[in-house]
């Protein structure tokens, strides 16, 4: 065996170089000099131009989250009239003035699905992100500390009952049984629907952490010497995180339908006071405008669908962003600095030679065997 | 070498329980592992050499396992009745391991940078005087060069994964020289071709004998007293292996770490080792110098392994085989594990365990075997 330099290891040709050559060139071109921020933004550049539909997605949540964040600090650069803002023009149809026309009352519905975007996200966004730390938690620590008979064990027993008992009633009725229990109102709608919520993000977040904390690495994360506190929150969580952030962004647009179920049939939010597109529909629907006026509703409809889309297109390539393994091959970033032909070449001549120095373990054993 | 061991371990037993089956995987195992020794433990697959490995430094799952009995002597304390909590304080720059799987023991979310520094910045606490551990007296290299300041060192550490934090905290530690040079000195220590480029990679972007040398480096960075290798070169082709197992051996020199080395490989062992003990059923058979115990085996099942290994005794001919099987441990042989398969067998072995520890006649000094007829085995054709 150490009459076969070829087969020493080449550490200066990886296979991956012949087909991303060009992409790495131009890679390397772009990314030279940059800050590590910078070189993050190529590299997702390169990941969004590989899936086109993620590229979509992105654009339409960079899209919807700016126009939040202009609804919420200056309305008056997207629309002119207030929330609730009655006018004159009573039953518009959609015009340049109106873009979605008006309602019976006057009120503009685009100015309506305007101000409805940062409420409809801020509640998604509470009842995912409280299910994703406040579920994702506790199946964090059910899936690691599940050993029996410890007390880490019985927590875990008892999470994932009382887990398991909120999955056993059908979410939506749950969610509808306690929002007409607790009223009308955005901390309602998020209370609600986050107490059906949460378990699945247990259940998802356990069996993740329960097939990684097997894994060979967090066993010798441990033989180094690494307490677990760090081992959860280094080594399991950011390996659990990938499907768990995968999931939570296609379930923005789950928990958006479920919000706009919840305001079509009336439990939701105040319309008009409060703007929120499911409660719209709801308002326009037993207003009996959808026949006469169907813009009062195409409008609101339109705002959940493109968003649920959004957020969903996102999702779906997400993982490949997040993951370090596909993100360099859809990147097709240089891992490895350019050598010259020769340099590698001389490379290779010097592994082959330190091949050749070492002695197998056949000689030696036989060394060992023969008589002193 | 004549001091006291660096691990003691005396009257092992260790037993699975699955269901209502329960397995004696180590029955009654002593060993003692000096300074400066690498000790190779051979064996059949199943005959308890990795549980043993796994249970010094208390990585086994209990349950499953469970240890029956016996003592693990280490840093003058009994390793079997410290609480599993303390011991991250002891792995690591006490104990620490090598894994079989050398492709899935790096974490594949970070880079190399981020792990090396990680097993640095145990031992850098440790010797701050969170947790004394250490005993060894004279650095392998100069470690003068300390992270200057807490707090950079704190943030070298990230703790959120993956997010904002994580990356402003790695760029930090990217910007700590001191950290950054000494994981670049075990890098080179571990004749990694230039290091610098390999900071910034994730583990899969590196060859399997790359990532075991990057073990290796983060295991040596913590310069750990004992290290247990459990099949470190099994998954590596051979001329990887030959690379591992040289560099193995300049690295025991240059950081004076005893091994113990496990292995079912007799030719691996043969390169490494100092002293050899063989394993079968859960019980150490032979125990001895590497070089007297292939010379002069005193046991049937040494014999037996070493007729069967390609390197030995065989260089024409077909290589032989044990006949039968290793015995079901959860109801073992009565007697000497070994008799059903033993060419000398006689009614007292099917009725007595062997002898532990005995030196039989003509052998070095440590050579111990587990026969009630050692004398015998030299006539085994």
């Amino acid at each position: 065996m150490a009459g076969s330099p070829s087969t020493g290891e080449p550490p200066s040709s990886p296979p991956r170089r012949r087909f991303t050559d060009r992409a790495r060139g131009a890679g390397r071109a772009a990314a030279r000099g940059l800050t590590s921020f910078g070189r993050s933004v190529v590299i997702l550049w390169r990941v969004l131009r590989a899936n086109p539909l993620t590229l979509v997605g992105f654009v339409l949540v960079v899209l919807i989250a700016a126009t939040a964040a202009i609804m919420v600090t200056v309305p008056s650069l997207l629309t002119s009239f207030g929330v609730d803002q009655l006018t004159l023009d009573y039953n518009q149809a959609p015009s340049l003035h109106h873009l979605f026309g008006t309602d019976g009352n006057g009120i503009d519905i685009f100015a309506m699905v305007l101000y409805g975007l940062p409420v409809d996200l801020a509640i998604a966004f509470a009842i995912t992100g409280v299910a994703l730390i406040g579920g994702g938690g506790l199946g964090l620590f059910a899936g690691f500390w599940d050993r029996p008979g410890s007390v880490g064990g019985a927590v875990s027993v008892f999470i994932m009952r009382v887990t398991d008992i909120f999955l056993s009633f059908p979410s939506l009725i749950l969610a509808l049984a306690i929002a007409v229990s607790l009223g009308r109102g955005v901390w309602q709608l998020i209370v609600a629907v986050l107490l059906t919520w949460w378990p699945y993000y247990v259940r998802l977040v356990r069996g993740e952490t329960l097939a990684v904390k097997h894994l060979p690495y967090i066993m010798a994360a441990r033989a180094a010497g690494v307490n677990e506190r760090r081992i959860v929150l280094r080594h399991v969580l950011r390996n659990v995180l990938e499907p768990v952030i995968v999931y939570f962004t296609l379930d923005i647009g789950t928990v958006l339908v479920t919000l706009s179920t919840i305001g079509y049939v009336g439990l939701g939010v105040n319309y008009p006071t409060t703007p929120e597109w499911g409660s719209m529909i709801s308002y326009y629907q037993n207003a009996g405008l959808i026949g006469t006026y169907p813009w009062t509703v195409l409008g609101p409809g339109a705002a959940i669908f493109i968003t649920v889309l959004a957020f969903s297109l996102l999702g779906d390539g997400l993982r490949d962003v997040l993951d370090p393994r596909s993100r360099r091959v859809l990147a097709g970033t240089p891992s490895r600095p350019s050598t010259s032909p020769a340099e590698r070449e001389e490379e290779a001549e010097e592994v082959a030679g330190e091949v050749l120095e070492i002695p197998g373990p056949l000689p030696s054993a036989q060394e060992v065997n023969a008589p002193a | 070498m004549t001091d006291a061991p660096v691990v003691s371990i005396q009257d092992l037993s260790i037993d699975y329980v699955v269901g209502a089956g329960r397995f004696s995987a180590v029955s009654n195992v002593s060993l003692d592992v000096f300074r400066g020794h690498v000790v190779g433990v051979v064996g059949e697959t199943g005959c308890g050499k990795s549980t043993l490995g796994q249970a010094i430094p208390r990585l086994l799952p209990e349950p499953p396992a469970y240890i029956r009995g016996g003592r693990i002597l280490f840093q003058g304390q009994d390793l079997v009745k410290v609480p599993l909590w303390k011991m991250p304080a002891i792995r690591g720059t006490g104990i620490n391991m090598i894994f079989q799987e050398p492709l899935n023991s790096l974490n594949p979310a970070y880079r190399i940078y981020d792990q090396v520094a990680e097993a640095i910045s145990i031992r850098h606490l440790r010797e701050k005087g969170k947790t004394v551990i250490s005993h060894r007296e004279t650095p392998p290299f100069d470690y003068s060069r300390r992270p200057t300041s807490d707090a950079a060192e704190a943030l070298s550490r990230p703790v959120i994964p993956g997010g904002a934090v994580a990356r402003v905290a790695r760029n930090a530690a990217e910007r700590h020289p001191e950290l950054r040079e000494e994981v670049l000195d075990y890098l080179r220590l571990v004749r990694i071709n230039d290091p610098e480029t390999i900071l910034s990679l994730y583990p899969h972007e590196l060859s399997g004998g790359m990532r075991q040398r990057v073990m290796i480096a983060m295991v040596l960075s913590e310069k750990p007293s004992l290290l247990i290798a459990d099949e470190p070169t099994s998954a590596l082709d051979v001329t990887i292996q030959a690379q591992v197992l040289t560099l193995m051996k300049e690295l025991i020199e240059e950081v004076n770490t005893s091994i113990l080395f496990i292995s079912h490989d007799l030719g691996v062992i043969a390169e490494t080792a100092d002293e050899l003990g063989v394993m079968y059923a859960g019980k150490m058979v032979e125990f001895g110098p590497v070089a007297d115990l292939f010379e002069n085996p005193r046991h049937p099942y040494t014999k037996a392994l070493l007729r069967a290994s390609p390197t030995r005794y065989k260089t024409d001919g077909p290589l032989s085989s044990i006949p039968g099987n290793v015995p079901n441990l959860s109801r073992p042989p009565p007697g000497c594990r070994f008799h059903p398969r033993c060419p000398i067998a006689k009614p007292k072995c099917r009725r007595e365990p062997g002898p532990d520890h005995v030196a039989p006649a003509g052998v070095a000094e440590r050579h111990t075997s587990a026969c009630h007829y050692a004398q015998e085995v030299p006539g085994i054709p």
